[in-house]
């Protein structure tokens, strides 16, 4: 029987989408896949090092210990967000003679293959080689690796659980929220115990029983949880959400295109999809940090001007690349209803717009590295509000891709938008902004390359119709070929 | 109303559709029937811009509807789930097509009062989302969006499918009325060919993209269409 699972499942793996696409993006996906690969190895075969020049006085060890904890609740959280559940496939084996149990345990161990249960050990096994050959004992070494393999199991198996059933998640999110303030206000703190438990666990090799236990012991929960449910109407139905009832009624301010920014609106908050997105470009916000604390590129103003953009533009980017496949489920109604095309577009510039000035005003804490890095963030939104969101538009409309709104995207095979057209529209969305401001940087002074930056923005801005008339005339253009893809199954 | 002149379209050499002509007069309630396969889905997608034809084109109201987007504001349709927006409730889906077709809130709910049988109770004030509705419900919300606004010519695919017995019948009565009293032209596919005959004064039998029959509806049309799909 299982070897019929398998079949399955590897006719599912060759013959999704992803897979189906053309040899260059395959090539493209593969250099990923070991960048991202090789950076993990690197950061684990690092970490020890890292951390013996971090804290000095203390074994990297036992640093590390100190802080599993919050890898773990990292590794929580982003699964939350990211990781797909594989409930919806067993619908069509409910009806087949197969033994329930041997269809859950294939169930819940097909969520043991996913991608998030294989990242750690790209990070931890470099670094328990190292370890190793540090002269650290095998035994210990060897028991503790094996803990934190099987503690990543224990996350997976708790995802799954919140992820089903609100009941463990509320229980999940409250402890965890009262162990943060603990830690916070200092009044108690969580991670020193957990601390000292994983250096035990480390001391003790044999104590490795604990983690197994603990992961047996989730599966056990898992798998009487989706047995209880096994029906239709239990675990394996999607949840109906409660309609989160708003009222967007202020929205008609906006005038012609208030009907649009209010769907666009809840479909941002009503779908995982967008959520997803709307989560990434919060992350966005953050780029700047990596620039601006590095000396090494205080003295790369080019590269700084890149950041910049990047921190207010994190949703005008993550979301207008996908302008218009955030409504390809009903694009066909859009098409046959009294619709003009340019007030859809520029409801969906104004949305991008409104981000972008809540990101900048999110982005005032950036004033702590000086006014020049923060004017760079604002010209950096300037020509982002003028310019970019333009170019994020055009480079949508040569995208037909069509999105399944609530589901959430896959982690690494989401290719959406990941076409050569694409690959070739992102380049000026990079590079124009480090062009606009080093070439009168290097010219006059650093003053005129923002100025000139902010200057390319506002020119956007006055334009703005000359540029939604085009993006328009592409969008009439590539109407059926649009409609035909959107069509197609996803 | 409609007139279509040399229509056809293929798909890779594959001939689909292929009709010499047709005119629909205005306020004519117009079935199409067909086995799989038959065209009928096409000849509407051609109708509302959705694909390109190989030749020939179709007129709305005067209006060459590849070229030009005038037929929107009278037109109005239903072909399947990918017209409804699955993250709105019905309300907000109405309000929504109301406004597109410049209707205010007050006139869709004055449309919607005189559905509130159709619905059935099922529909409004449910705090669900449209996508969460069974494909019944989900099938009479877009419906009755598609007679929001006062539409001259209406689409709509298979619209008995997938209905409940009664809804089917009241479904019945509301297109009669609609060409009968209001002089909308109705467009409507089905496989039922009951239902068609009573509610259409005129059915096209299609088949393999070719008018096999074209019939004005009396007592022995049923009969004749039911010997002609029997082989």
């Amino acid at each position: 029987m299982i070897k019929r699972f398998l079949s399955l499942e590897w006719k599912q793996f060759t013959r999704a989408s992803y897979f189906q696409k053309g040899i260059a993006i395959k090539i493209l996906l593969f250099f990923a896949a070991i960048y991202f690969g090789g950076a993990a190895i690197f950061l684990g075969i690092g970490m020890f090092f890292i951390l013996r020049k971090a804290v000095p006085e203390i074994d990297p060890m036992i640093t590390m210990n100190n802080f599993l904890i919050y890898w773990f609740l990292f590794d929580l959280i982003i699964r939350f967000f990211m990781q797909q559940l594989p409930v919806m496939n067993i619908k069509p084996l409910m009806t087949i003679p197969i033994k329930r149990e041997t269809v859950i345990h294939y169930l819940l161990g097909k969520t043991t293959l996913s991608f998030f249960n294989f990242l750690p050990l790209f990070i931890f096994l470099p670094f328990s080689i190292v370890l190793l050959a540090e002269g650290y004992p095998v035994i210990n070494v060897l028991c503790w690796f094996v803990s934190v393999m099987v503690l990543t199991l224990t996350i997976n198996f708790i995802n799954f659980l919140i992820n089903k059933n609100n009941t463990f998640f509320y229980i999940i999110v409250s402890v965890l929220a009262l162990f943060i303030g603990l830690e916070i206000y200092k009044i108690f703190k969580v991670s020193e115990p957990i601390g000292f438990a994983f250096n035990t666990l480390y001391n003790h090799p044999y104590l490795v029983i604990i983690p197994i236990v603990l992961t047996l012991t989730l599966y056990k929960i898992n798998f009487n949880a989706i047995k209880k449910g096994f029906y239709l109407d239990g675990t394996i139905s999607k949840k109906a959400e409660k309609v989160n009832n708003m009222d967007l009624s202020w929205m008609n301010r906006f005038g012609s295109i208030a009907i649009f920014l209010k769907n666009d609106v809840r479909l941002i908050l009503r779908n995982a999809r967008p959520k997803q997105v709307l989560m990434m470009s919060f992350l966005f916000l953050f780029y700047g940090l990596i620039f601006y604390t590095q000396e090494a590129y205080q003295k790369m103003p080019a590269f700084l001007a890149f950041a910049s953009m990047f921190v207010t533009g994190g949703f005008l980017m993550t979301f207008g690349q996908l302008v218009p496949s955030w409504d390809s489920e009903y694009y066909k109604l859009l098409m046959s209803q009294n619709i003009p095309y340019k007030k859809y577009l520029e409801s969906k510039w104004y949305l991008m717009v409104v981000a972008v000035a809540i990101s900048f005003v999110l982005s005032t804490p950036y004033l702590y590295f000086g006014w020049k890095i923060f004017g760079m963030i604002a010209a950096g939104a300037l020509f982002n509000i003028g310019l970019n969101s333009f170019i994020t538009l055009f480079g949508g409309a040569l995208n037909r891709v069509p999105i399944e709104l609530n589901v959430k995207a896959k982690a690494f095979s989401n290719t959406n938008g990941f076409n050569p057209t694409q690959m070739l529209i992102a380049l000026p969305k990079l590079g124009l902004p480090m062009l606009l401001f080093y070439v009168p940087y290097k010219l006059v002074n650093f003053e005129v390359g923002l100025l000139v930056l902010a200057l390319s923005g506002v020119l956007g801005i006055v334009f703005r119709n000359f540029f939604l008339n085009q993006i328009e005339k592409l969008y009439q253009k590539g109407k059926y070929k649009t409609i035909a893809a959107f069509a197609e199954n996803k | 109303m409609i007139t279509t002149s040399n229509l056809s379209k293929k798909y890779n050499n594959n001939l689909v559709l292929n009709m010499e002509s047709l005119d629909i007069p205005k306020g004519q309630s117009f079935g199409l029937v067909g086995n799989n396969g038959a065209g009928k889905t096409t000849f509407f997608s051609l109708l509302l811009d959705l694909i390109q034809p190989t030749s020939g084109h179709i007129k709305n109201n005067g209006i060459l509807v590849h070229e030009s987007e005038d037929w929107k504001p009278f037109t109005s349709s239903f072909i399947d789930e990918s017209f409804l927006i699955g993250y709105l409730t019905a309300e907000e889906y109405f309000y929504f097509i109301g406004e597109l077709r410049h209707q205010n809130k007050a006139d869709v709910d004055a449309l919607l009062a005189q559905f509130e049988d159709f619905f059935h109770g099922e529909i409004l004030n449910q705090k669900k989302y449209l996508r969460d509705l069974s494909k019944g419900n989900q099938k009479k919300v877009g419906i009755v969006a598609a007679l929001i606004g006062n539409p001259e010519v209406i689409v709509l695919d298979e619209p008995f499918a997938n209905l409940d017995p009664t809804t089917q019948i009241r479904l019945k009565q509301i297109i009669k009325n609609l060409a009968e009293t209001k002089g909308v032209t109705v467009l409507i596919s089905s496989h039922d060919l009951m239902h068609v005959t009573d509610v259409c004064e005129r059915i096209v039998v299609l088949e393999k993209g070719d008018i096999i029959k074209d019939l004005a509806t009396n007592a022995a049309t049923l009969k004749e269409l039911e010997a002609h799909f029997a082989g």
